[in-house]
Parts: C-alpha cells; sequence; structure tokens
C-alpha cells in the first residue's frame, strides 16, 4: 500500500456544481450537509406534529385530534426526533468535522458514507410514505409487542415502521463502522488518543454504542415483522411466546440509544465551551474516561426501563444501583464544564449561551433521571407525564441545545458566513423559555397523575392550567425555530466576508483550513502537537505543547 | 483505497480487516440476541420438538463440509500469499461449490423437518436463526465468488490480496456462526 500523504490527491466528480452533484458527491462535507439539512427539515416535520399534540391537549375534552390521528402522530413524534432528526444531525457534524478535525482529507470510506446518507433518507421518506398507505404507526417509539401484533395493530403502519427501522438502523450501522475507522486509521501524525479534540472522542465513543447496541433492534423488529407476516409466535404470549423478549430486545438497545444521542451534543459542547472561556478543556482525560465509562455503563442499565414489568428484588436493586452510579460519570462532565469557564475569559455569543442553556437544562434531566432510578418513585411516576419531562430535558434541553450550538459555532466554517447574533440571541431566549415553560409542568402534570399518550382529559383534575401554559410554551418554541430559519436565509443571502473565517478565535485543526475548506482539506497534512494545534499556531510562545510535554 | 484515505503513517492495521472486524461484531450481537430468544422462548408450552429432531444426518453432513470448505479456504489465502494463483483459484472454487452445497443440504432440511415457521415457538426460532445462518453462508459464497472472477482477472499478487484475506476470515466467522448453531439447536 503505498501512502501519498504529501500530495494533492484527484476527486474524480462526474458533477462539480448544481443537483446531480450533490447526489453524487462522495465527499465528506457535503455528505455532512445533507445530513444536516434532511434532518432539520424531518425536525420541522416532527416539531408541527409536537404543535398538534399541544393544540389537542390545551384544553380538556379537545376535539381537535381524533384518538386514532393522535396516536399516529405521538408516535412519528418520537421516532422522527430520535432516528430522523437527532441520530442524523449528529452523522452530519461527524461527517462534516471529524475529518477535518483530525487532519484527514475524506472519510476511510467515502462511498458507503454516500450509501449510509441515501439509506438514512430513503427509511425517512419510507416511513413517512405509510401515512398516504393506510394509516402511520401508532403504537409509540417503542412499539412494544404484543400492542404491535398484527391482532392489535391491523393496519400497516408498525409494517412501514419495522422497515424503516431496519434501513435507518442500517444506515447507521455502516455510518459508524466508518467513523470508527477512519478515526483509528486517518489521524495526522502526532494525533494521538489524548490529543483527540472531544467531539471526535464522543464520535467514536457512540459509533461503538451503535455498533453493539443496533443488532438488538434490528432483532427485535425482525421478530415482530415475522409474527405479523408469516405467523410465528415470538411475542404471541397466547401461543407461548413471550412479551417481555420485546421489552429487554428493545431496551438493550434504547438505552444506550439515549447516549447516543446525548454524547455528540456533549461533544459539541466540549469543543464550544472552552474556545469561549478562551482556556484549554479543564479535566480532559477525567472527561474522555467519563465518556468511555458511559458507553461501558450505558449497556448495563436497560432494565431500568422495565421496573414495572414485575422483575426479581435482586434485578431491581441491581439496575436501580447501576443507574445511579451512570449520574457519577455525567456529573464529571459538568464539573470539567463549569471548571472550563471557571476564571475564564468568557464571551457569551450565542453558540456559547446554546452549550450554558445545554448545560443547565441537561443537568435537570439528568436529575431527574436519579429520581427515575428510583425504584418505587417509578413504580408511581412511569408511564405518567413526569417521564415525558425527563427525557424532554435531556434530548431536547440536551441533544438539540447541544446541536443548535455547533451549528452556530460550525456555520461559518461551512459557509464562510457568520449567523447573524442578534437574532441568535432572540433565537436561544425564546427557545430556553418555550422549553421550559413545556417541559417543567410536565413534572407536576407526572407527579399529579396525567398519564403520557393519553389524547384528552377530563376537566376538573386540575391539568387545564398546565397543559394550556405548556401549549403557549410550545407556540413560543415555534417562533424560535422560525426565528432560526429567518437567521439562516438572511445570512446565506449575503456575502461571506474575509473576517468570518475564524471568527470563534478556534483552537483545532478544522480552522486552520480556510472556510469552507477546499475538496482536499488540507493541502499539506498537519503535525500535531497538543490538543489545540491552531493555539499554538497563532501563539507560538504560549504553546500547549511545551506545557504538556514539560 | 485511494490517495484520499491514505492511512494513519504510524498505523500498522489494515483498514479493510478493521471495518470487517467490526462488523462481524455488530453481526454477532444480531445472532447472540436471536440466541437470547431461542433461551427465552425454550420453556413455553408451544415448544414442540419434533419427535423426529435426533436425525441428525444433514446437520452432521453439514458440519462435515462446511469444516472442510474452512480448510480449503485457508489453503486459498495461503496459497496467494506463496503467489500460487493456480491453487488460489481451484481452491476458492471448492470452496464456493462446497458452501453451496451446504446451502442445498439447509434447503433439503428445512422442507423435510416436520416443522413450519408458524406451528410452534420452535419453528420459529429455528428457522429465523437457520434461515439467517444460511443468508450469511450465501453472502460469504458471493463474497468469495468475487475474489474468483478478480483472481481470473489477475487482481491478486503475493504482496496485493487483502480481498482474498477478508474473504476467508468472514468464512471462518460463517462456519464458527455454524458451530454454535448446530449446538444450541440439535445437541443442548
Amino acid at each position: 500500500m503505498t501512502t501519498q500523504v504529501r500530495e494533492i490527491p484527484h476527486k474524480v466528480n462526474i458533477a462539480t456544481s448544481g443537483l446531480l452533484s450533490w447526489i453524487m458527491t462522495v465527499d465528506h462535507k457535503r455528505i455532512g450537509i445533507l445530513y444536516l439539512f434532511s434532518a432539520f427539515i424531518f425536525f420541522l416535520v416532527g416539531g408541527i406534529e409536537a404543535l398538534l399534540m399541544r393544540i389537542q391537549l390545551a384544553q380538556p375534552d379537545n376535539k381537535f385530534l381524533s384518538p386514532d390521528v393522535y396516536n399516529q402522530i405521538f408516535t412519528m413524534h418520537g421516532t422522527t426526533m430520535i432516528f430522523l432528526v437527532v441520530m442524523p444531525l449528529a452523522a452530519g457534524f461527524g461527517n462534516y468535522l471529524v475529518p477535518l478535525m483530525i487532519g484527514a482529507r475524506d472519510m476511510a470510506f467515502p462511498k458507503l458514507n454516500a450509501l449510509s446518507y441515501w439509506t438514512y433518507l430513503f427509511g425517512g421518506v419510507f416511513m413517512y410514505s405509510s401515512f398516504a398507505f393506510g394509516g402511520a404507526p401508532n403504537d409509540g417509539w417503542f412499539s412494544y409487542a404484543p400492542l404491535t401484533e398484527k391482532a392489535f395493530s391491523p393496519t400497516h403502519g408498525m409494517d412501514f415502521w419495522v422497515m424503516g427501522i431496519l434501513m435507518l438502523g442500517l444506515a447507521t450501522t455502516i455510518g459508524s463502522i466508518n467513523f470508527i475507522v477512519t478515526i483509528i486509521q486517518l489521524r495526522a501524525p502526532g494525533m494521538t488518543l489524548t490529543k483527540l479534540p472531544l467531539f471526535v472522542w464522543t464520535t467514536f465513543v457512540t459509533s461503538f454504542l451503535a455498533v453493539f447496541s443496533l443488532p438488538s433492534l434490528t432483532t427485535a423488529v425482525l421478530l415482530l415483522l415475522l409474527d405479523r407476516q408469516l405467523g410465528s409466535h415470538f411475542y404471541n404470549t397466547a401461543e407461548g411466546g413471550s412479551a417481555l423478549l420485546w421489552q429487554h430486545l428493545f431496551w438493550f438497545f434504547g438505552h444506550p440509544e439515549v447516549y447516543i444521542l446525548i454524547l455528540p451534543a456533549m461533544g459539541i459542547v466540549s469543543m464550544v465551551i472552552p474556545v469561549f472561556s478562551s482556556k484549554p478543556l479543564f479535566g480532559y482525560p477525567a472527561v474522555v474516561f467519563s465518556t468511555i465509562a458511559i458507553g461501558f455503563l450505558g449497556f448495563t442499565v436497560w432494565a431500568h426501563h422495565m421496573f414495572a414489568t414485575g422483575m426479581p428484588t435482586a434485578s431491581l436493586l441491581f439496575f436501580s444501583a447501576d443507574s445511579f452510579l451512570i449520574g457519577v460519570p455525567t456529573g464529571v462532565k459538568i464539573f470539567a464544564w463549569l471548571g472550563t469557564m471557571w476564571k475564564g475569559k468568557l464571551r457569551f455569543m450565542t453558540p456559547m449561551l446554546f452549550s450554558i442553556g445545554f448545560v443547565a437544562l441537561f443537568l435537570i434531566g439528568g436529575l431527574d433521571g436519579i429520581h427515575l432510578a428510583v425504584v418505587p418513585v417509578d413504580w408511581q411516576i412511569t408511564d405518567s407525564y413526569y417521564v415525558v419531562a425527563h427525557i424532554h430535558y435531556v434530548l431536547f434541553g440536551g441533544a438539540i441545545f447541544g446541536i443548535f450550538s455547533g451549528i452556530y459555532y460550525w456555520f461559518p466554517k461551512m459557509t464562510g458566513r457568520l449567523l447573524g447574533e442578534s437574532l441568535g440571541k432572540w433565537h436561544f431566549w425564546l427557545m430556553f423559555i418555550g422549553m421550559n415553560m413545556v417541559f417543567m409542568p410536565m413534572h407536576v402534570l407526572g407527579l399529579e397523575g396525567m398519564p403520557r399518550r393519553i389524547y384528552t382529559y377530563g376537566p376538573g383534575r386540575g391539568w387545564e392550567i398546565w397543559n394550556f401554559i405548556e401549549t403557549i410554551g410550545a407556540a413560543i418554541i415555534a417562533i424560535s425555530v422560525f426565528i432560526f430559519v429567518v437567521n439562516f436565509f438572511l445570512t446565506m443571502l449575503r456575502a461571506p466576508t474575509h473576517h468570518e473565517s475564524d471568527p470563534w478565535d478556534g483552537f483545532t485543526l478544522e480552522w486552520t483550513t480556510s472556510s469552507p475548506p477546499p475538496n482536499y482539506n488540507f493541502a499539506e497534512i498537519p503535525t500535531v502537537r497538543s490538543r489545540r494545534p491552531l493555539w499554538d499556531k497563532k501563539h507560538p510562545e504560549l504553546a500547549d505543547w511545551k506545557e504538556e510535554t514539560a | 483505497m485511494n490517495s484520499m484515505t491514505s492511512a494513519h503513517p504510524m498505523s500498522k492495521a489494515s483498514t479493510g480487516k478493521l471495518a470487517l472486524f467490526i462488523t462481524l461484531g455488530t453481526e454477532s450481537v444480531f445472532f447472540v440476541t436471536l440466541l437470547v430468544a431461542y433461551i427465552a422462548l425454550r420453556d413455553s408450552v408451544t415448544w414442540n420438538v419434533p419427535h423426529t429432531w435426533t436425525r441428525l444426518t444433514i446437520p452432521l453432513l453439514n458440519t462435515v463440509v462446511l469444516l472442510v470448505s474452512v480448510l480449503l479456504a485457508w489453503l486459498s489465502g495461503a496459497a496467494i500469499r506463496r503467489d500460487n494463483k493456480s491453487a488460489l483459484k481451484s481452491n476458492l472454487l471448492t470452496t464456493i461449490l462446497l458452501g453451496l452445497f451446504f446451502v442445498a443440504g439447509q434447503i433439503y432440511e428445512f422442507s423435510h423437518a416436520g416443522l413450519h415457521i408458524n406451528d410452534s415457538s420452535f419453528g420459529g426460532v429455528f428457522f429465523t436463526l437457520m434461515g439467517f445462518h444460511a443468508l450469511h453462508v450465501l453472502a460469504g459464497v458471493v463474497f468469495l465468488g468475487l475474489n474468483y472472477v478478480r483472481a481470473s482477472l489477475g487482481d491478486f499478487s503475493a504482496q496485493q490480496h487483502e480481498a482474498v484475506e477478508l474473504g476467508v476470515l468472514f468464512w471462518y466467522y460463517v462456519a464458527a456462526v455454524w458451530l454454535v448453531l448446530f449446538v444450541a439447536l440439535y445437541l443442548v
């Protein structure tokens, strides 16, 4: 095998501009942008679904949506946000940034990278086409069998769901293998594992989680498909099947999935906070080890989603204690981010605001998780709105805020243009306020006994006021997203300026290239001597490597 | 591998092997979770293993066929390392034929087992595990077949034959999974 590291390579491009150039592309930056763009469209769709639900729940005995439509809407909202929005947004950032951050010219397998994207897009469109073929899936994003068996779910919705999930799982598996191989094989000279940017680390661990947890989901949905289409009895309890089998298989995937969704956002925040605090990340090794620890522990806590299924006491104790344990590495990270900001020269620009919002909201969601890990508490509030509050604090307050932080931070890298700062601040504050208005009252509703997934509720239970506030909050979030879209178009319509190529005074290799970078990224593969190669270049007298090697 | 993606100058691992090992890792979790389903359903009321199940003729024959094919696959890799291209081709071809023989044997067994996917829990588990394994054997046959075509075109040499190594590794994996399934479904 020949290594031609110093020669600028020629990529074979069938088309260099226009629509065809995007369809045919195998360039990691373009595939990254395709991922981000498609996932954002799905984000708008999933958001509209959320708004429909909030309108329906705004007052008791509302007739806005029928129960049947409501079931389809909440199922598609959850499925969309998890599989079609947060995972591909993370994949989009990973595709765009990982090769740039490690000093490589592309991913290890550029064609597989394109295959992964198109499989994802097709899987998403396929799932949504179910609305046109007799009804969307309607049993919730975790599709508990035997409720999803043909006898109880006779439309084709579940079949669309199963086949869509198989495609999305395939896309993620291919993408993850590509990330792992790229990160192991294509690092620039000197880029040892201890110098890897945190976002690369979290993508690395996330990819392992996906590769080893998704097969469990594949098995779960395949067996369901066989039950539904060929009449086998895996989940059919009347014929000796097992209902718990689904839950175990699903959650053995489902809990690592939670970390698949949150770790990339943690990686983004760990890149943004140091730059806007003008300090290196505090406790880098501790953050890396806690990422790895979360990865391992994530595989051992799945049954805490099943406390109410009647498990033996020993299992309850194990899964409860284990779930507390996972709070430790998470807490380590929170302190590392605070430690980075401590005595730093803070700049409260939009990316930083979203990162700080992430830390605050994710902390609340994490503490809710600790409540739910207490078995007797979980027995009381499981399947109530308390759980809905918890997942949205970690996935909306956590993952989505982290991702918006990344969008504002790397937008100049991808386009050469800086998103408008004042509209950005409006976006952040409205989203932060709206988010808390929607999800904070859900804690109260959960404690007052409002079950999740009901399409309406009767008056006089004290739930009206909270539900009404939540609907107002949802409208505020919608306005904030609209402001972001306006900001995007205003920014793209004006010409880029020169000073916008490294507007944040960044630390890592992606900012050493032009914005946007050339096709081949690096004319000469850089040599790395510390965790902040660009800082070293800008401040040779204060270079990190002098300290790190001393 | 093209010049866009030259490996890390310090990395000694083969990019293809790394990708294959991770793929086999994810495949293994898939088979393990299917085996978990098998264990979970064993005690169910409709388990119903057919009486004819003690007839091990075809499964045993297939085990021998697959083990011989593994030996031949190994020999094909050894041949190209010594730059012996004709031995590579003949060994690959016999491996492929034995693989097809194995699949034919499986199909015969499936149709004569007195068992259907929907008539008992055992039927469901049996056909799912065996069916997915058989699909992997076919995938291996395709993999080795492509290598055979490339070998005929003179693509491989003692220095450059990564695809051969990967195909052989995949074949080992398929055989290893079979041994586990054979023990689990017929012997235990």
